[in-house]
């Protein structure tokens, strides 16, 4: 053999080491590719031992009994209105730079997966805590920017705050004397009023929308 | 906002446009270009015209990339690089992409042989710049980087935020260090081999890029969560910076197959010598 050609296929470790790298690189990535997301202990061991990832409350009772004002300015009485449903039920203010938006996209975005029944049978129920300034056209036109089907509902600040020390809430907190573009102190958990009540789910912000997916068909179909 | 950041990172608080320092940022930006003065004065100026020429275009060269570098990591990239996924995707684009290649090629000329005169120097690079090392390296840091266990514990700190970018910075150089840089000579690797490892690298990038843009679901926590900063969803930012890694990342390797095919051809005619005339 043409000792050229011998010294050029000869295997020295130099030459070997690269590709084995290469190689061995390569395996970690493509056994990589099979990693799931992130690990969610918290909300992961409460499905665990729950079944939801959101905070399950056993025997919260029956759902709360109050009535306020829709966006077209209808009354609408929560308890009936969301009977038989699975109503999911969150107090915030539309011109919340954070909690509210990031709340209402991500059940906006799990809800349009689901199918047409079970969509059907979701009401989210958002209520102002800002009375003031969330006007009915505001909130609707807010609402509508995720999903037209949510429901807005206005009332007084002291019948919002009463609603939600009902709840075992805290009440709002409207720092009116910052100026106009005041912030509102609130509540950042959605509550979930399954079918047929007897408990709820709590959902604290930080709730990911695989947290949602994972617990809304449950919900609906317990 | 919340107070002074040495170096960008998620926030809880709202987006503004309200223009913000990162001292760190500008800490980095004066070293390089005291750097590439330090080199300059080391290696001393090439006595032929060449060189002479080649350190000029390598100043703009060396500008570009600390340029890149300035955009990629200060405000408003950096900064929104902590709300929007796309925001990130465009700062690994220019810290991993396009500065590396661009400093390498602003070193100036007598850099490069001082460097080729010290043979233990030139034994480790070639090791750690071996074409295989350097894709493979390039590639488990791109993966690693994009993993949203890692991005969500990383990028909620300035220190973790700055690890990922040096992550990014580090392994662009070592991934364009075959391509550009002339030492150390690897006479086997020419331009066919460069276009095809660069070739490759585009195939690589489309496993973040699929990861991405075809998740059901948003991947990243700390983008699901942020505070929303315009019209886009978490998801469709997700597919936004997915595409990004992939139509921009796809232009920017594209673009130096290009000029590597063109340089190839180049030499080729000067081989072949000028034409026989009459």
């Amino acid at each position: 053999m043409n000792p050229t050609i011998c010294r050029r296929i000869r295997c020295t470790p130099a030459r070997v080491a690269p590709a084995l790298a290469f190689i061995s690189c390569m395996g970690v990535l493509s056994t990589g590719c099979r990693v799931e997301a992130p690990e969610r202990s918290e909300a992961e061991e409460r499905a665990r031992t729950t079944g939801y990832r959101g905070i399950l409350l056993p025997e919260a009772g029956p759902r709360p009994d109050f009535v306020l004002t829709d966006a077209q300015g209808a009354a609408f009485d929560f308890r009936v209105q969301t009977e038989g449903d699975l109503a999911l039920l969150f107090f915030g203010y539309t011109y919340c730079p954070d909690v509210c938006p990031v709340h209402m996209a991500s059940l906006a975005a799990v809800k349009r997966d689901l199918s047409v029944d079970e969509q059907r049978r979701i009401q989210v129920i958002f209520v102002t805590a800002d009375p003031r300034r969330d006007t009915p056209e505001r909130l609707r036109e807010w609402l509508a920017n995720f999903d037209p089907e949510f429901v807005g509902l206005r009332g007084s600040e002291a019948e919002v705050d009463s609603i939600m020390l009902g709840l075992g809430l805290p009440p709002a907190i409207r720092d009116t004397a910052a100026g106009p573009d005041y912030a509102v102190g609130h509540a950042s958990q959605v509550i979930a009023f399954p079918p047929g009540d007897g408990f709820r789910v709590i959902y604290p912000f930080g709730t990911r929308q695989a947290d949602w997916k994972h617990d809304l068909s449950k919900l609906l179909n317990r | 906002m919340s107070g002074i950041q040495w170096w960008c990172s998620a926030q809880t608080a709202a987006w503004t446009w309200s223009p913000r320092p990162f001292f760190g940022v500008w800490l980095l930006v004066a070293l390089l270009a005291a750097l590439h003065w330090l080199f300059r004065k080391l290696a001393g100026a090439p006595a032929d015209p060449l060189g002479r020429s080649r350190d000029r275009k390598g100043g703009w060269a060396w500008a570009g990339g600390v340029l890149a570098l300035w955009i990629a990591l200060d405000w408003p990239v950096g900064a929104l690089s902590g709300y929007l996924a796309s925001a990130h995707m465009l700062q690994y684009l220019l810290t991993a992409l396009v500065a590396p290649p661009l400093l390498l090629l602003g070193v100036p000329v007598g850099a490069w042989r001082k460097l080729a005169s010290r043979p233990g120097v030139v034994r480790v690079i070639r090791f750690a710049t071996h074409p295989l090392i350097a894709l493979a390296i390039f590639q488990l840091i791109l993966f690693y980087t994009h993993l949203p266990s890692v991005v969500d514990r990383l990028m909620v700190t300035p220190l973790g935020s700055f690890a990922i970018d040096t992550l990014w910075l580090v392994g662009g150089l070592i991934f364009w260090w075959p391509v550009v840089a002339p030492v150390p000579a690897r006479q086997r690797f020419g331009y066919p081999l460069k276009m095809g490892y660069l070739f490759l690298s585009t195939v690589l990038n489309t496993m973040p890029y699929a990861f991405l843009t075809f998740g059901e679901l948003p991947f990243y926590g700390v983008y699901e969560l942020a505070p929303p900063v315009g019209f886009l969803a978490a998801r469709e930012d997700q597919q936004v910076a997915g595409l990004m890694m992939k139509v921009g990342g796809g232009l920017i390797l594209w673009t130096a197959i290009t000029i590597q095919f063109f340089l190839w051809y180049g030499r080729e005619g000067e081989a072949e010598g000028p034409a026989p005339t009459a």
